[in-house]
């Protein structure tokens, strides 16, 4: 369906020629978007410059200094710490997984741009939203209307629990929808009050997975049957089968886990344990007696095998505190990447606890061509990671354009996708619906 | 009706064994796909003698992680160290469209059954690999479970609290993770022999790279560092006002702000009166640290006299984004997952009838057309005749293969 996508410009990629339309915010939608703009799919993004959606382009259109210093590393980092004349260009998360997307702009409030919708319908493979329910309904944005506008089109929905239910429009991320699941309870310190529990979006991840094979599932249907398909994918009913050992426990055998920190159902040593240099750790854990016995020899502790504190996995688990100080007070001295090496060379099952600069200057990573870089207009050249995975047939795939800025491509979506003369953009210009800057009203 | 799956078409050859593979195979078999897994005679997948047990009681038809991993898929019980065997999976090659492996890097070369091997058996087949670091590189060979896994690949130093040790995620989540992204590989590699008219593919799944390709938003954090040179530490959930895991009356209940969602915080515990104090009334004086400190008096008393499900319909109500800290008994129990019969139960001679998880996405396709009911993990070898059947033996020759011991 596609035309020169100015992001897949040669004809080589495996999804060249799917339109992807993608209404989606913070990070599980987006996310699956990324999977298939990176495969070579047109993935255009709808946006609006009256409209600033939250942490999807920033935490606010204008963050104030405060704002932009708070957020730090954790993907709300703006560039040099800066917001800059245009805020929504510079943001870590955007800027990272928007790239090979492309960008336009329209006013859906407008009656004219509800047309410029619908044209953009009919000319699509695919539409992917993770929004409120209520506020695509709001917005007339439901599988009824686009169905009869393109018979053959596969929508993808991904509320947080569903388009029914008494959760539809209860508002949540990623991390909230975990709590629900159960996720952070188990995951958190054995030791310590669950105040301490971490946060953690692996159900974004998941549901950004999830919803890029949801689209080729559609997609096949479609070919199969020769009609349209509406895919429900809610975040946390796609999280939960990763919690799926929990589930079986306790449906078959009533019992509940939680607060397990790093342990293991059943086996020791099975932790992550203090290295030399600032807040730098190692992992450790064992699964079978060679395992253990060449532990205590890369320790020379030979003697602690036959302990009969540790002389079994049993004893081991069961005495596994003591064991972990013991390990510790080895571990402490020595440096992270030496001891999973060592321990490595032995078969022993260990890796160095990865800071965000460990990773981007992994030695495997680095081999196996995991990042590359490209230019931003605006912020300049940075380290991007390639697909989550190899393909033989198609070699390094990866960041081809960097992330749109704001309305970068309503040209070519206006002009070129959906055929509008040079007139016709002029009055949506006017009309307020081409822009590259969010309306001065937002904060 | 059972109408048309996406995959009921589509034929997987399973030779995957623990958790990741397996859980690549089980989301497609859950879209139509005809999965059959090799499994070794006698002993089968190892995951069959993993915990938890129905009752606590080990067997190899009893283990809750098997059963859930291979609900759909068929058994076929295959010696790949005999020639015969070896020759056997080629044949079944040329029947399916999908080779699934997990294998250590290396083995399947070793078993004979090397990519070139398979593809000149079948050149349209997608191949998929799954391991723990990938097919090449220095950490190759490296052995690794979840949480080393999730150590090198994850976000798990920004995991926890910075006085104390980084956390790992629960269970098995990075190796889930990388199963679903490898049935993603597959399916784009059937996309692209079928609409591209290409020749099949190898893929190469590292599960190492899927988690730092995000389980966590990693890669997020890897810009964010470039972006601001900073490392992401391990930054509490009470980063903003309002924001943390907060006792309540009958546990505890996760709020998370940021600097937009502050004022709806303040709302919902009737403190409207605040946001006309200076130091209150403008985003910049919000995100000043000292608020949060000064926030906690005014909100935890609130929190504390209300239940989990309470502050859930103020929080609702508010468009404050928060949910309550629950166990998977709450999970299972929870209205929103009943009232879409979310959980399923599953008949199996072992364990009876109990309820699994669900889909991961529901395909609406006409309106007697629902999810069809999964069916139970299969017992070992229970449709090996049938499959050899299928691809065309005869008795007497699968009476042989018996007799061999290759099946």
């Amino acid at each position: 369906m596609t035309a020169n996508n100015p992001t897949n410009p040669d004809d080589s990629l495996p999804l060249k020629g799917m339109r992807i339309l993608d209404i989606t915010v913070v990070w599980a939608g987006p996310y699956s978007t990324m999977q298939l703009a990176d495969w070579g799919a047109e993935v255009i993004r709808i946006e609006s410059t009256k409209y600033f959606a939250a942490t999807t382009r920033g935490q606010m259109a204008r963050p104030p200094q405060g704002v932009v210093d708070g957020g730090t590393s954790t993907g709300m980092g703006y560039a040099w710490r800066e917001a800059g004349e245009r805020p929504w260009n510079r943001h870590a998360i955007f800027n990272a997984h928007a790239r090979n997307k492309l960008s336009m702009t329209v006013d859906l409030t407008k009656p004219e741009g509800q047309e410029v919708f619908e044209r953009l319908v009919e000319k699509s493979d695919g539409l992917i939203e993770n929004n409120l329910p209520q506020s695509m309904d709001k917005q007339g944005i439901g599988w009824e209307r686009l169905s009869k506008i393109n018979p053959k089109l596969v929508m993808l929905r991904m509320p947080a629990f569903g388009l029914g239910g008494p959760y539809r429009n209860y508002r949540t991320w990623g991390n909230h929808m975990e709590s629900i699941s159960g996720h952070p309870l188990i995951r958190t310190y054995p030791d310590l009050s669950p105040e301490y529990a971490p946060a953690g979006v692996p159900a974004d991840a998941a549901g950004g997975i999830g919803a890029a094979l949801g689209m080729l599932m559609g997609r096949r249907y479609v070919r199969r049957t020769g009609k349209g398909l509406m895919i429900e994918a809610p975040t946390a009913e796609n999280f939960v089968p990763l919690l799926g050992d929990f589930v079986m426990d306790y449906s078959m055998n009533g019992r509940l886990w939680t607060q397990m920190g790093n342990e293991h159902w059943y086996l020791a040593p099975h932790n992550v344990y203090r290295t030399q240099g600032e807040d730098a750790w190692v992992t450790i854990a064992c699964w079978n007696e060679d395992q253990w016995k060449s532990l205590c020899e890369i320790m020379r502790m030979k003697d602690l095998a036959n302990d009969p504190r540790f002389k079994d996995n049993e004893s081991r688990y069961k005495n596994r505190k003591e064991l972990d100080a013991i390990i510790s007070e080895w571990s402490q001295d020595r440096q992270a990447s030496w001891i999973m090496d060592k321990l490595q060379l032995e078969k022993v099952p260990s890796g160095i606890v990865m800071n965000e600069r460990d990773a981007t200057e992994d030695r495997h990573l680095h081999e196996r061509e995991f990042f590359s870089s490209i230019e931003h207009p605006e912020v300049g050249t940075h380290k991007h990671v390639r697909t989550p995975f190899k393909s033989g047939n198609h070699e390094n795939v990866g960041a081809r354009r960097a992330a749109p800025t704001l309305g970068e491509d309503n040209e070519y979506v206006y002009k070129t996708v959906l055929g509008y003369t040079d007139q016709e953009y002029a009055d949506f210009e006017e009309k307020g619906h081409i822009g590259t800057e969010f309306d001065p009203s937002i904060p | 009706m059972v109408g048309i799956m996406p995959l009921d078409d589509v034929t997987v050859l399973d030779l995957t064994h623990y958790t990741a593979g397996p859980f690549a195979t089980r989301i497609l078999s859950d879209y139509g796909a005809n999965v059959i897994k090799i499994e070794r005679p006698e002993t089968g997948d190892p995951a069959r003698m993993l915990p938890p047990f129905y009752e606590d009681k080990p067997g190899l038809e009893r283990s809750g992680l098997f059963l859930w991993l291979n609900t759909n898929k068929r058994s076929i019980t295959i010696d790949l160290k005999k020639e015969e065997g070896r020759e056997l999976v080629l044949e079944l090659v040329k029947h399916s469209q999908i080779l699934v492996e997990n294998f250590s890097p290396g083995t399947m070369d070793a078993l004979g059954l090397s990519p070139t091997k398979l593809l000149e058996a079948n050149p349209k087949l997608i191949i998929t690999s799954l391991s723990n670091y990938g097919q090449t590189g220095p950490y190759r060979d490296y052995i690794g479970n979840e949480l080393n896994l999730y150590g090198m690949g994850g976000s798990m130093i920004g995991a926890g609290n910075i006085d104390h040790e980084p956390l790992k995620t629960a269970g098995r989540m990075v190796n889930y993770h990388a199963g679903y992204v490898a049935a993603l590989a597959s399916a784009l590699g059937l996309y692209t022999v079928e609409e591209r008219d290409e020749l099949g593919d190898h893929f190469d799944v590292s599960i190492f790279e899927t988690a730092t390709h995000s389980i966590d938003m990693r890669l997020n954090r890897l810009m964010g560092y470039q972006y601001t040179g900073r490392l992401a530490g391990r930054q509490s959930q009470a980063s903003a006002v309002g924001s943390g895991v907060h006792p309540c009356a009958d546990g505890y209940f996760l709020i998370t702000g940021g600097a937009r969602f502050i004022p709806n915080i303040i709302r919902m515990i009737g403190m409207d009166e605040l946001l006309d104090q200076e130091e209150w009334s403008t985003p910049e004086g919000r995100a000043h640290p000292d608020r949060i400190d000064e926030f906690l008096p005014h909100l935890i008393p609130w929190t504390l006299s209300r239940t989990k499900e309470e502050i859930r319909k103020e929080a609702e109500k508010h468009a404050v984004l928060g949910g309550p800290m629950n166990t998977i008994e709450d999970l299972m129990n929870n209205e929103q997952f009943i009232d879409r019969g979310y959980f399923q139960e599953i008949d199996h001679p072992e364990t009876g009838p109990i309820k699994y998880p669900g889909y991961h996405f529901t395909l609406h396709r006409d309106e007697d057309q629902p999810m069809p009911d999964r069916k139970r993990a299969p017992l070992l070898g229970e449709h090996s005749e049938e499959i050899l059947q299928e691809i065309g033996l005869s008795k007497s020759e699968i009476e042989t293969l018996k007799k061999q011991s290759v099946i």
